[in-house]
C-alpha cells in the first residue's frame, strides 16, 4: 500500500534531518578552533548530497510518472471496462452501477451538479485506493480495478459546505467467481 | 548603500513602534487562531460537541487568519531587516497594518455575524452555494476583506521593490542574478535580506494581483447569478494566489534566520553563487509550481500536472541544500550561546526542511491519488508553517522584545512549543497515512485515536506559544533588544 511506504520513508527521512539538526545544535556551544577546513569539507559534502538528491529525483520521477492515473481521450470507453457514472451534488452522490466483482475494472465518469467535490474511493479497510475531483462543467475519467471483495465507500474529500461529511455512498464488490461457477 | 536605524521617524511615525505593533497584533491573532484550531481538534476527537456549521465557520476563520497573520508577521521580519539596506516608507508599512486590521474585521464579521464558512480557499462557486448557511452579503464581506488585505500587501511590496531598485538598480541585481550565473563577483552580491525580500515581493505581487482578479470576478457572481465563469480557471487562479501567498510568508520569515543566527554565532551568513542561484530558482519555482494543488483535476492539461510534480521535487532542493545546509554550517561548532531567539529560528529552519519531505511526497501524482485532501496535507503544511515559519517569527519576536523578559518564560515556551508541535504534526501525518480526511466536522470512530493525540499536541502548542507571546508583551516597555544587538 502506497500510504504505508510513504509514511515509512517520510518518517525515516524526517527523523534523519531532525537528528542532524539536534546533533549540530547540541555540539554547537563548543567552538571549533579551526573552522576553515571543516567548512570546506562541508561544502564538498554538499556537492555529493546534491548529486545524490538529483539522482533520486530523476529516478523517482521517472518511475512514478510512468504510472499516471490520467486516462487519455482515445482510451476512454475501452471494451470490457464497465462505465460508471458518478455525480456529486450538495450533499450526496448518485452512482450507477454500484455492484462489481473482484478483477473488474470500473471507469468512473465523475462530475458535479453544483460545487467542487472530490470522489474518493475507500477500500473495505477504509483506506483510500484512488480519487479524482468532481467539478461542475467537467467530467473527469478515473479507472480502478477492484482487488478485494467487500464494501467500498465513496467519500467527498473536497470541502463543499455544511453537509460535506454526509456525502458517503457504498459500492459492493463481490468475490470473483471461479471457472466452475463457485465462489472461491 | 543606505542604512536606516530602526526607531528613526519618517513622516512622524516611529518605525520601532510600528514593528512592535505588527508583532503585538501577530501575538493576539496567532493565539486566537490557535485556539480555533485547538477547538476543531477537540471537536474531531469528540471531546466537545459543536455543530458542523460552527465547525466550518471556525475552519474558515482559522485558515484565513493563519494565512493572514503569517503574512503580516513575515512582512514585519522582511521590512525590519531590509530597511537596513534600502530606503522604505514607514507610512506604507503602517498603512499595511491598517489595511490588515480593516480586512480582518470584515472577515471576522463575515464569519461570526454572517456565518460565512466557505473555507479560506473559497473555491468557486461554493461561496454562492451556501445551502442557506450564509448570505451573499456575508460572502461579499469575506472577499472584500481579502481584497483590502491584499491592497495593503501590494503597497508594501511595491515600496520594498522601489527601495531595492533605488539602491541596486534593478530587481535582478536585488536577487543577485549576476552572481547566480557567475557574471559578477560573489562579494558584490546583495545581502541575504535583500535577495529574499526581492524574491518575496516579486512573487507576492504577482500572486496578489491574480488573487484580486478572481475575487472581483467572484464578487460579481454573487450579485449577478447569470454571470458565471470557468470553474477550472477559477481553481487555477485561487491556488496560484493561495500557494504563492502562503509560501512567501516563509521566504520573508527566513530573513530572520539569516540575520539572527549570525549575531549569535559570530559567523557571517555565507552568500555564494549557490545561495543566489537558489533564490533565483526559488522565484521561478514558487511562481510555477502551483499545479501540484490540482493533481486530482484530471481535466487539467497533463503536461501541467507532470510539470507540477517535477517542480515540486526540484523546489525542495534549494531549501534543503542551501538554507538548511547554510544554517547547519553557520551553527556547527560555533561556540554559540543559545538564546530563545536563536533557538527558535534554528528550529524554524529544521521545521521547514523536515516539512518539505512529506510535502514533496504529496506532490507526487501516484501518492496524491491516495493522500490528497487527507490529514497528510495539514500534516505537512503545519510542519513547515508551524514548526517552520511560525518558529522563525516567534524567534524574531523574542529577538525584538525578549531582552528584559522573565528568564524562564522563554525556554519553557520554546520546549513546550517544540514538543507539542512535533506531536501535533505527527498526529496529522499518521491520520493522513490512515486516510483520515481533512476538513471533516464529524469523524468516524476509527479515526479518533489520531485526533486525540492531536489534541494533546495542539494544547501544548497553545501553551508554549502563550508563554512566548506573554514574554514579548512583558518586555514591550523595555527598549527594543534587537536594536542593541544590531
Amino acid at each position: 500500500m502506497i500510504q504505508n511506504t510513504v509514511w515509512d520513508v517520510s518518517i525515516i527521512l524526517m527523523g534523519s534531518v531532525a537528528a542532524i539538526f539536534i546533533g549540530v545544535a547540541a555540539g554547537a556551544p563548543v567552538a571549533l578552533e579551526n573552522y576553515g577546513p571543516a567548512i570546506a569539507s562541508a561544502y564538498r559534502m554538499r556537492v555529493w548530497l546534491f548529486i545524490l538528491a538529483a539522482v533520486v529525483l530523476v529516478a523517482v520521477n521517472w518511475r512514478t510518472l510512468g504510472e499516471l492515473p490520467y486516462v487519455s481521450a482515445s482510451a476512454q470507453g475501452t471494451p470490457g471496462i464497465q462505465r460508471v457514472d458518478a455525480v456529486g451534488e450538495q450533499w450526496s452522490w448518485t452512482i450507477s452501477p454500484t455492484h462489481f466483482t473482484v478483477g473488474e475494472t470500473a471507469e468512473f465518469h465523475v462530475t458535479s451538479k453544483d460545487v467542487n467535490h472530490d470522489f474518493a474511493l475507500y477500500g473495505p479497510d477504509m483506506r483510500i485506493v484512488t480519487q479524482v475531483q468532481a467539478m461542475p462543467g467537467y467530467t473527469n475519467i478515473l479507472r480502478y480495478t477492484f482487488k478485494k471483495p467487500g464494501i467500498y465507500r465513496v467519500l467527498c474529500l473536497e470541502y463543499c459546505g455544511i453537509g460535506h461529511t454526509e456525502m458517503m455512498s457504498d459500492i459492493k464488490v463481490a468475490a470473483a467467481k471461479s471457472v466452475t461457477g463457485k465462489t472461491p | 548603500m543606505t542604512t536606516q536605524a530602526i526607531g528613526t521617524s519618517r513622516g512622524g511615525i516611529d518605525a520601532g513602534i510600528a514593528v512592535r505593533a505588527y508583532l503585538a497584533v501577530t501575538g493576539i491573532v496567532l493565539l486566537l487562531m490557535m485556539l480555533f484550531g485547538f477547538t476543531m481538534r477537540l471537536a474531531q476527537a469528540q471531546w466537545i460537541n459543536i455543530e458542523p456549521n460552527t465547525f466550518y465557520m471556525i475552519l474558515t476563520m482559522h485558515g484565513s487568519g493563519m494565512v493572514g497573520i503569517t503574512g503580516l508577521s513575515g512582512a514585519a521580519v522582511m521590512w525590519y531587516f531590509v530597511r537596513r539596506h534600502v530606503p522604505v516608507s514607514t507610512g506604507v508599512f503602517v498603512a499595511n497594518l491598517v489595511f490588515f486590521l480593516v480586512g480582518a474585521l470584515l472577515i471576522l464579521g463575515s464569519g461570526f455575524i454572517g456565518g460565512f464558512a466557505g473555507a479560506w480557499t473559497f473555491l468557486y462557486p461554493l461561496p454562492e452555494h451556501s445551502g442557506g448557511l450564509w448570505s451573499a452579503n456575508a460572502a461579499a464581506f469575506y472577499m472584500l476583506g481579502l481584497l483590502v488585505i491584499g491592497v495593503g500587501f501590494l503597497l508594501l511590496h511595491l515600496d520594498v521593490l522601489r527601495g531595492i531598485i533605488s539602491v541596486y538598480g534593478g530587481l535582478g541585481a536585488g536577487l543577485g542574478a549576476k552572481q547566480a550565473f557567475g557574471l559578477a563577483p560573489e562579494k558584490d552580491g546583495p545581502p541575504p535580506a535583500v535577495a529574499a525580500a526581492t524574491m518575496a515581493s516579486i512573487s507576492n505581487i504577482v500572486g496578489i494581483v491574480i488573487g484580486a482578479v478572481v475575487l472581483v470576478l467572484m464578487l460579481v457572481t454573487l450579485y449577478v447569478p447569470s454571470f458565471t465563469f470557468n470553474t477550472l480557471l477559477a481553481k487555477n487562479l485561487i491556488y496560484y494566489f493561495g500557494h504563492t501567498f502562503i509560501n512567501v510568508t516563509i521566504y520573508m520569515a527566513v530573513i530572520a534566520v539569516y540575520e539572527i543566527l549570525p549575531m549569535h554565532t559570530h559567523r557571517a551568513w555565507k552568500t555564494n553563487r549557490a545561495f543566489y542561484l537558489a533564490w533565483v530558482l526559488s522565484t521561478l519555482m514558487v511562481l510555477t509550481v502551483y499545479p501540484h494543488h490540482l493533481l486530482m483535476d484530471f481535466a487539467m492539461p497533463t503536461w501541467m500536472l507532470i510539470a507540477g510534480q517535477i517542480i515540486s521535487w526540484v523546489s525542495g532542493l534549494p531549501v534543503l541544500l542551501v538554507t538548511a545546509f547554510g544554517a547547519l554550517t553557520n551553527v556547527y561548532r560555533s561556540g554559540i550561546k543559545w538564546s530563545v531567539a536563536a533557538g527558535l529560528v534554528f528550529i524554524g529552519v529544521a521545521g521547514w526542511a523536515i516539512g518539505v519531505i512529506p510535502a514533496i511526497a504529496d506532490g507526487t501524482v501516484i501518492v496524491n491519488s491516495v493522500m490528497h485532501n487527507t490529514q497528510w496535507v495539514p500534516g505537512h503544511f503545519h510542519t513547515y508553517l508551524l514548526l517552520g515559519m511560525v518558529a522563525m517569527m516567534l524567534g524574531f519576536m523574542a529577538y525584538i522584545g525578549g531582552g528584559r523578559a522573565p528568564s524562564r518564560l522563554g525556554p519553557a515556551g520554546l520546549w513546550t512549543f517544540l514538543i507539542g508541535g512535533a506531536i501535533f504534526v505527527l498526529a496529522f501525518l499518521a491520520g493522513g497515512a490512515a486516510s483520515v480526511p481533512r476538513r471533516y466536522a464529524v469523524h468516524l470512530p476509527g479515526w479518533l485515536p489520531y485526533d486525540r493525540v492531536g489534541v494533546i499536541g495542539a494544547g501544548l502548542v497553545v501553551i508554549g506559544t502563550s508563554l512566548l507571546v506573554t514574554r514579548f508583551f512583558l518586555a514591550l516597555r523595555s527598549p527594543m533588544s534587537g536594536d542593541g544587538i544590531r
